[in-house]
């Protein structure tokens, strides 16, 4: 019973992180290459992009602070930092690094200050909502784990 | 008859971008627990190992990387004569980008998300090349 509970909280959370945008296809993808002889694929991968994108994003930051005016290193940056989100499937993030890359098109540093702090905030709700959905996924146990196999 | 192993050349200088290739790759149809990954984490390293190793049967190359980028690193190794399938990989898939691939030498390209799913049709594709080298060297 208890399994069962764990099981269906896990499926609606994943579907309200699809609803409401933080994850798109791309995810599901990544279950897909998840199986017996790699049942945490997901979460190591997943975990490596926010490990990954904290460094990144200091790295912003700082290319903002000291080289305002070079619109094609915040641009490179802000590709790597989108690159590694679409990865995942991280659809909001993705999104606004779009935005991000567009104000650096136009060579605006208000606009790439503006969406760098909404980038900052998407990454911050999907870590946190992702850490939930894997602990959740913990719970229930390996069985959930191995999603499918590969061959 | 048991095919040709497969050797694939990654240039990727991004750790997650390495771990879900690797990962695609042995997921790709007709993979096989002898083939090889083998990984370059940017073009001057991938040049080298192209000079250095066996040839490999697909070599799939990403474009921004430190020290040499890929549209650089493909030029280089298609200059040493080398015709191993070079499928470029990129986020952004821009047609500015592409042509620049495929002027430098690539054979293919595929944007990055896909290459890191099951349905790697390059990856497929090198598979099916594999068994296919193997079948004329029986003749």
């Amino acid at each position: 019973m208890e399994y069962s509970n764990l099981r269906r909280q896990t499926i609606f959370m994943k579907k309200n992180l699809f609803d409401q945008g933080f994850l798109d296809e791309q995810f599901n993808q990544l279950e897909e290459l998840q199986d017996e002889s790699s049942p945490n694929f997901v979460e190591e991968v997943v975990d490596l992009f926010f490990k990954d994108s904290s460094r990144l994003l200091t790295n912003i930051e700082q290319a903002i602070d000291k080289y305002p005016q070079d619109f094609y290193r915040l641009d490179s940056l802000v590709h790597q930092f989108k690159g590694s989100g679409s990865s995942i499937g991280a659809l909001r993030v993705k999104n606004e690094c779009s935005v991000f890359k567009a104000h650096c098109n136009d060579r605006s540093l208000e606009g790439c200050r503006r969406s760098f702090q909404k980038i900052k905030r998407e990454h911050a709700t999907l870590k946190q909502k992702l850490e939930s959905y894997f602990q959740l996924l913990r719970q229930v146990g390996p069985r959930e784990h191995a999603v499918s196999s590969r061959k | 008859m048991a095919r040709k192993m497969i050797r694939v050349l990654l240039v990727e200088d991004e750790e997650i971008h390495r771990v879900m290739a690797r990962a695609a790759v042995k997921a790709a149809a007709g993979a096989e627990d002898d083939d090889v990954l083998d990984v370059a984490e940017n073009g001057a390293a991938a040049v080298r190992r192209v000079r250095e190793v066996a040839p490999y049967d697909l070599i799939l190359m990403d474009r921004q990387m430190p020290v040499m980028d890929g549209h650089e690193a493909t030029r280089r190794i298609r200059a040493m004569g080398v015709t191993t399938p070079i499928v470029a990989v990129s986020s952004d898939g821009l047609p500015a980008d592409v042509e620049a691939f495929i002027g430098a030498g690539a054979d293919h390209f595929t944007p990055k998300v896909s290459q890191a799913t099951r349905q790697c049709r390059p990856c497929d594709a090198c598979m099916r090349h594999g068994q296919q080298y193997m079948i004329d060297l029986c003749k």
